[in-house]
């Protein structure tokens, strides 16, 4: 009994202390990718911002009306997903997933995901997927998005497809990431506030060969340049979220090996008492 | 001699930001330069080659697509890739332009894939040609 407790603890410790190890060897995998994505973060975000910048900007000159800003009646809506390809990554997944789902509920929506998580998840419920693209966050470049933007618009100029919207999870510190949604098509100024800023410079700006073509040329270049800082964004996000995630659960399998242990040494000094209560019980009854 | 704010942006990196004196890159018309206090501007760029002139002395680099804005006196290139000529691995880029043109060969006129084998093309040409100046 006592021997057997003890053993039952010591399997106990050795098997928190395996799953510490891997906590930990996850943690460490994390941090340092977490370094590698959000250097990326920084070197993209210059870029993206100056495109949102020009983008509104051209928005605001262009009165007539284009393909790509007009409002239709919105019957379908498409959702670019982005989730990670793999689990173990504290909230990150769910939380993206449930905003996605509950900005589609009052919505006929069809999904195209990024990343494994989204696509299994999508899979298995009644959504219409319309391409899945897992494991490229990693080592995406702006030139693997192009594919996917020129399919998106060529859905979006045909007419099966209404509206375009954008779930990702921004990246705003290591310890805060936040999901969200955006609307990419049709196309809209960035806010109201910025209209007023810039309101006396309209129409100043010369386009070159004219205010359409560069209209035309802007928005593909546009939505592979927020769906690309989307996905890095995305992949920093996952990575920290998931070192946060291994730090707690590394902690946390820390401090229960110091209660096993505390237990254990219990039981191990309750043994050795008990063994020499008896053994002095028994002397002295020989001895008596 | 009056100098204007320039950037040259890529999805990667920020490729370029500093006072030139002047730039000149192929939009989709044609080849355009800036000079301070150029009127506010945009157009989407070709492909080809922008160089950058910066205390007199002019840098060249290739680019592919993208656009130019000016704005309050200030540039921004957003560029798909971008640059520089003396960094383009020549080697590399006559490869790219062997690949391309077998793809060329081997796809049909009017596949998409044949579209994008003559834009591989063109942006390998591109660079082998600022490379070489």
């Amino acid at each position: 009994m006592a021997s057997g407790n003890m053993k039952d603890i010591k399997r106990r410790i050795r098997s928190v202390e395996s799953t510490m190890q891997i906590t930990k060897a996850m943690e460490l995998v994390a941090s340092s990718k977490l370094r590698r994505a959000k250097e990326r973060v920084e070197q993209a975000r210059p870029y993206f911002y100056a495109l949102q910048d020009t983008v509104s900007r051209v928005l605001r000159e262009n009165r007539f009306s284009s393909v790509y800003t007009e409002q239709r009646t919105v019957k379908k809506s498409l959702f670019v997903v982005i989730a990670g390809d793999r689990g173990l990554a504290g909230g990150y997944n769910a939380g993206v997933l449930k905003l996605a789902t509950a900005e589609m509920a009052d919505k006929q929506a069809v999904v195209v995901t990024i990343g494994k998580k989204a696509q299994e998840y999508f899979g298995k419920r009644d959504y219409e997927v319309l391409a899945d693209h897992p494991g490229v966050a990693e080592s995406m470049t702006i030139s693997d998005i192009q594919p996917i933007t020129a399919d998106l618009l060529a859905r979006f100029r045909a007419g099966e497809i209404d509206e375009i919207y954008l779930c990702y999870t921004a990246f705003v510190s290591p310890m805060t990431q936040e999901p969200r949604v955006v609307r990419l098509l049709p196309a809209a100024p960035a806010s109201a506030d910025d209209r007023k800023a810039t309101d006396k410079k309209q129409g100043l700006v010369e386009c070159d060969p004219s205010p359409e073509t560069v209209l035309h040329a802007i928005i593909p270049e546009y939505l592979s340049g927020t769906i690309y800082g989307a996905v890095v964004e995305s992949y920093a996000s996952e990575q920290s979220a998931r070192r946060m995630a291994m730090e707690s659960a590394s902690d946390n399998a820390s401090e229960m090996i110091e209660n096993l242990n505390l237990s254990y040494n219990r039981a191990r000094q309750a043994a050795i008492t008990q063994e020499i209560t008896e053994i002095v019980a028994g002397s002295g009854a020989v001895g008596g | 001699m009056a100098t204007f704010h320039l950037r040259v942006l890529t999805a990667e990196k920020k490729f370029f930001e500093g006072d030139v004196d002047r730039c000149v890159v192929r939009t989709m018309t044609g080849d355009v330069g800036i000079l301070p206090n150029h009127v506010a501007y945009l157009a989407p760029l070709g492909v080809g080659g922008l160089s950058i002139t910066q205390n007199g002395k002019a840098r060249l680099a290739a680019v592919a697509n993208g656009f130019i804005e000016v704005s309050d006196g200030q540039a921004t290139i957003i560029a798909h890739t971008c640059e520089w000529a003396d960094e383009i691995d020549l080697n590399r880029a006559e490869q790219a332009k062997k690949r391309a043109e077998a793809q060329v060969q081997s796809s049909k006129a009017g596949d998409t894939e044949f579209a994008h084998a003559q834009i591989k093309l063109k942006k390998a040409m591109n660079r082998i040609r600022s490379a070489q100046k």
